[in-house]
């Protein structure tokens, strides 16, 4: 054995003993008057090894085990969790989440009403070529070992690779009837290089573009990280050198690698019922996209599509059922149809609220110890069904800048102003992309900028891109989830120069 | 789940026995908390969740693993042991390899509270009560989130060391907005002792905060001087100091603190005469954890005094091949404050923004400490030494390390809260600045 299977040695239940926590957990909550109660039983396999330059910095694997139980009491709301999953344990911690439930309906103003959902007995597991908790851990190792041996060949002073696995095994039952078994994997690479001009004290850092998934090894097997490696060094040392970008407002055309986190944030997050009806108002925020706006916002251009789906192939939010129990497949549901604002994504508990029938299935916790809310499902951007390819984009842009990459982000508590940065930027001049820019950041408001869409790539410049750590909700949860998209062009966009001289 | 100092000790004791390697460190930890969730002037999610953790890293000369687990069972441990060995096994040699630390001398840990330790649901919801009356009777709508918790920590090596840590920690946020979505106030703090929790005074804040900050009006973006109120303090500090306050960087060229031509700026004056922050696990308004980075002792660690950059984070390898002691990162943070107090600060303004937190901060240039940001839930402008109205949120494009050389006046430090800082307690002031960069106008509220 050449992995951390040893860890599979610990106890594990079957599913027969699931199925008696879950007896135990729903025959209290039902005794002590929950209207509605569930369990979810969960189990987090991960491994994270860490590289610098060649030396292994970190190899550690890891298993966290657990349950909570959610209990809707006279509509108020309790939860309660344990990593000891017992009968006893089980039974305890039922009674506390009606404790605590019981405790906070002083507070109720409005009871929480639960519609029917559709109730399953399944198994869900993602579908995956290689497991990656199967792969030898030298051999992972060997591999970030050579991504950082390419870098630091063609010219890095430093590199760091990563990578990081999570095996998710969840149970859930509902006091309806459901009974539901997933599981899911993720892998996530994370490199970067750093260049120094030690004379003028200046750095440069290159972030590798490989995204994380929903996928099994065979996403690292076919994904080219030392080619990428030695590209990043190479890029790095030309950004030390690179012209510095003369603020200004530009067209933008954004590789799928840097504007899929620009959807994450100013269309993602804004159309999130539960921002819209103030639950995440004291933390992430409200939104400016308020109910009275659905069927009628002009979001963007016409060619603005945007899609929500968790049954999209490698998808980070891709999974069988959420975590109220509801049925993804067949739940796919358009956001942004021709530049117009049709859908929020939900959970159990929100659609009545705003004269719709039933939860689209957006609901995750991200632990066992975690209360599910609305999280985001894979939002991506719909290719444009005619030909258009990269160079297709640069060639209307007489004054503009071509962006590679995800740098800083940033966006307010509505969802109106956001900047961001990247990792590569090029001149485009009269068409032609030329030399490499630094420095650059750029601003926008979201209705204007994605109104000022003129321009989308086809399905042959689809790359998903995505985020193993989206933060929200009260204790704060993160989550993972994917988006799609393909190069666009912006018209007139505010650019920065972020360049500074701090210290006395 | 919490074990007491015994439990944590014997479980420490039964991990290392199990232990073939050359040399082991065990790590504990665990948290009882229970919160109440609320928004729009009523209870969401509640709730009382618990966790617990023990990890094993194990060591063959200069090969080292780790594995971790929730399950504390003898079977599971046998399991844990030999994962974390199987991993070292399989691990290239480390050349940066350092041995476990022998038993060291700890402070009291002072962070540690019985009143909230006894924090019941009920409790936390008769907090909470009265801000959601204060609320309803103005016809506002009040958000917010009430913890309290204990949490411990243990760390134990093969080479002796045993140290035991037991924290509790309080959690109070609030956000008042008004129904027509043209006013939002917050107000949010940290404490270790629930008793010294007054929610009601901090629903009124933020309260007064989301009338006051109604219908603002726009100014031009550009460079301002501000007030900072010690949440958007704490927040800018605290990433400064924990996350970029790096020795190894700076000596390999790649920190704020790189020297032109080479190393590290510490011990030169690079920011103004009046700052001084510092770290210390026994401060009265702050207290921190008692160890930090492999077990090392946390102690009172000056970080900027008088300006001077006197101490950067240094990792035990990293010190002992540049000749430096080590330097563990800080369990908690504190920046001295002065005497002039924010009306003061107000009065002797001419022109300027009083802001009352910051949201959504990420670093846009790691040379430099760049950091962009918004502000959030108050700002408001001052015309010759008063506020005259409510304006519109800005996105901030400002260097800490740069601010720190543009502070006109300091108030005194308070225990304090920023989201977007690193977690740590903090006690921070209010400062007047000068220059401060708001890069553009956000139509958020």
């Amino acid at each position: 054995m050449r992995n951390a299977a040893a860890l599979e040695a610990a106890e594990q239940l079957d599913l027969t003993g699931k199925l008696g926590l879950a007896d135990a957990a729903l025959g209290v909550a039902k005794s002590l008057g929950a209207s509605y109660a569930d369990l979810r039983l969960c189990r987090y396999q991960t491994e994270y090894f860490e590289v610098r330059e060649r030396r292994l910095e970190e190899s550690s694997a890891g298993l966290s085990a657990g349950f909570s139980v959610r209990v809707l009491l006279d509509g108020t709301w309790g939860y309660a969790s344990s990593p000891l999953a017992t009968v006893d344990e089980v039974k305890r911690v039922t009674a506390r989440a009606i404790e605590v439930a019981k405790a906070s309906q002083p507070l109720q103003l409005r009871k929480f009403v639960l519609e029917d959902v559709p109730v399953y007995q399944d198994r869900w597991d993602m579908p995956m070529k290689a497991d990656p908790f199967k792969v030898p851990a030298d051999e992972k190792i060997a591999k970030l070992m050579a991504m950082n041996d390419a870098a630091l060949k063609a010219g890095a002073d430093y590199a760091t690779a990563a990578f990081a696995f999570v095996r998710e095994e969840k149970f859930f039952a509902s006091s309806r009837g459901s009974r539901i078994e997933q599981t899911r994997v993720r892998v996530m690479p994370d490199t970067e290089v750093t260049v120094i001009d030690k004379a003028s004290g200046h750095f440069a850092t290159r972030d590798g573009l490989a995204a994380p998934r929903g996928s099994g090894y065979d996403y690292i097997l076919s994904y080219d990280f030392t080619g990428e490696a030695a590209k990043a060094a190479e890029q790095a040392r030309e950004k030390l050198k690179a012209k510095p970008v003369e603020p200004d407002d530009y067209d933008l055309v954004l590789d799928p690698t840097n504007l899929w986190l620009t959807i994450h944030e100013s269309v993602g997050h804004p159309t999130e019922l539960d921002r819209a009806l103030g639950w995440e108002a004291n933390f992430a925020g409200t939104t400016f996209v308020t109910p009275d706006k659905l069927g009628k916002l002009k979001y963007g251009s016409s060619l603005m599509n945007i899609i929500a789906d968790r049954s999209q192939e490698g998808g980070l939010a891709t999974v069988g059922y959420d975590d109220d129990g509801v049925r993804t497949s067949g739940a796919e549901f358009p956001i942004i149809k021709d530049g117009i604002f049709v859908n929020y994504q939900m959970a159990i508990g929100q659609a009545q609220l705003i004269g719709q029938k039933s939860s689209n299935g957006c609901a995750f916790a991200d632990s066992w110890s975690a209360f599910p809310i609305q999280r985001m499902p894979n939002v991506s951007l719909v290719p444009n069904p005619k030909a258009c390819s990269l160079d297709d984009l640069f060639a209307d842009v007489k004054h503009g800048i071509y962006i590679v990459g995800n740098g800083s982000w940033s966006i307010d508590q509505q969802r109106h102003n956001f900047q961001f940065g990247g990792q590569l930027f090029y001149e485009i001049r009269n068409g032609k992309l030329g030399g490499m820019l630094r420095d650059v950041a750029y601003q926008g408001s979201t209705v204007e900028f994605w109104n000022s869409m003129d321009g989308i790539g086809d399905a042959s410049t689809y790359f998903l891109g995505g985020a193993p750590n989206c933060g929200k909700g009260q204790p704060e949860q993160t989550a993972p989830v994917s988006h799609g998209a393909v190069p666009a062009r912006f018209r007139q966009v505010t650019v920065l120069n972020t360049a500074r001289k701090v210290l006395t | 789940m919490i074990l007491d100092e015994g439990d944590a000790q014997s479980l420490a004791n039964k991990i290392l026995g199990l232990s073939k390697a050359d040399s082991c460190i065990v790590t504990i930890s665990g948290d009882e908390s229970r919160h109440i969730r609320f928004a729009q002037n009523m209870a969401t999610t509640n709730g009382s969740p618990g966790d617990i953790e023990v990890s094993v890293e194990s060591h063959f000369g200069k090969h080292s693993g780790a594995a971790s687990g929730t399950d504390l069972g003898d079977d599971a441990l046998v399991a844990l042991v030999a994962a974390s060995e199987m991993t070292a096994r399989l691990a290239p040699e480390n050349p940066e390899f350092m041995p476990p630390l022998g038993p060291q001398k700890y402070v009291e840990e002072t962070g540690f509270s019985p009143a909230t330790e006894v924090v019941t649901s009920a409790m936390l919801a008769a907090a909470v009560q009265p801000v959601l009356r204060q609320a309803q009777a103005k016809n506002l709508q009040a958000s917010g989130f009430l913890e309290a918790g204990v949490s411990f920590s243990a760390f134990a090596t093969s080479k002796g060391l045993f140290v035991y840590d037991r924290e509790t920690e309080v959690l109070h946020t609030v956000t008042a907005r008004t129904p027509d979505g043209t006013g939002a106030g917050w107000a949010g703090t940290t404490h270790y002792d629930f008793s010294k929790l007054d929610a009601a005074a901090m629903g009124s804040v933020a309260i007064d905060k989301a009338v006051r900050s109604q219908k603002p009006s726009r100014l031009a973006p550009g460079k301002y001087r501000v007030i900072l109120e010690p949440s958007a303090v704490s927040d800018l500090i605290g990433i400064l100091v924990a996350e970029e306050f790096d020795q190894r960087a700076a000596d390999e060229g790649r920190n704020f603190a790189t020297k032109e031509g080479g190393g590290s700026r510490l011990g030169d004056t690079v920011f103004g005469k009046n700052v001084t922050i510092y770290s210390d696990p026994n401060d009265p308004v702050a207290p921190g954890g008692i160890y930090s980075d492999d077990g090392l002792p946390a102690q009172k660690t000056m970080w900027i005094e008088n300006g001077v950059l006197k101490n950067l984070q240094c990792s035990r390898y990293w010190a002992q091949k540049s000749k430096l002691q080590p330097v563990p990162g800080p369990t908690t943070l504190t920046m001295v404050g002065g005497t002039t107090s924010i009306a003061d600060m107000i009065k002797q303004t001419k022109r300027g923004l009083l802001i009352t937190r910051f949201w959504y901060i990420r670093e846009v240039d790691p040379q430099t400490v760049l950091l962009t940001g918004l502000t959030r839930d108050g700002v408001f402008l001052i015309e010759d030494g008063a506020i005259t109205k409510p304006v519109c949120n800005f996105r901030f494009n400002e260097s800490p390390a740069a601010m720190l050389n543009k502070v006109v006046a300091l108030g005194p430090s308070v225990r304090t809260y920023g989201e977007e800082g690193p977690g740590l307690p903090v006690a921070a002031p209010p400062l007047l600045v000068d220059e401060f960069t708001l890069s553009s106008v956000s139509d958020a509220v």
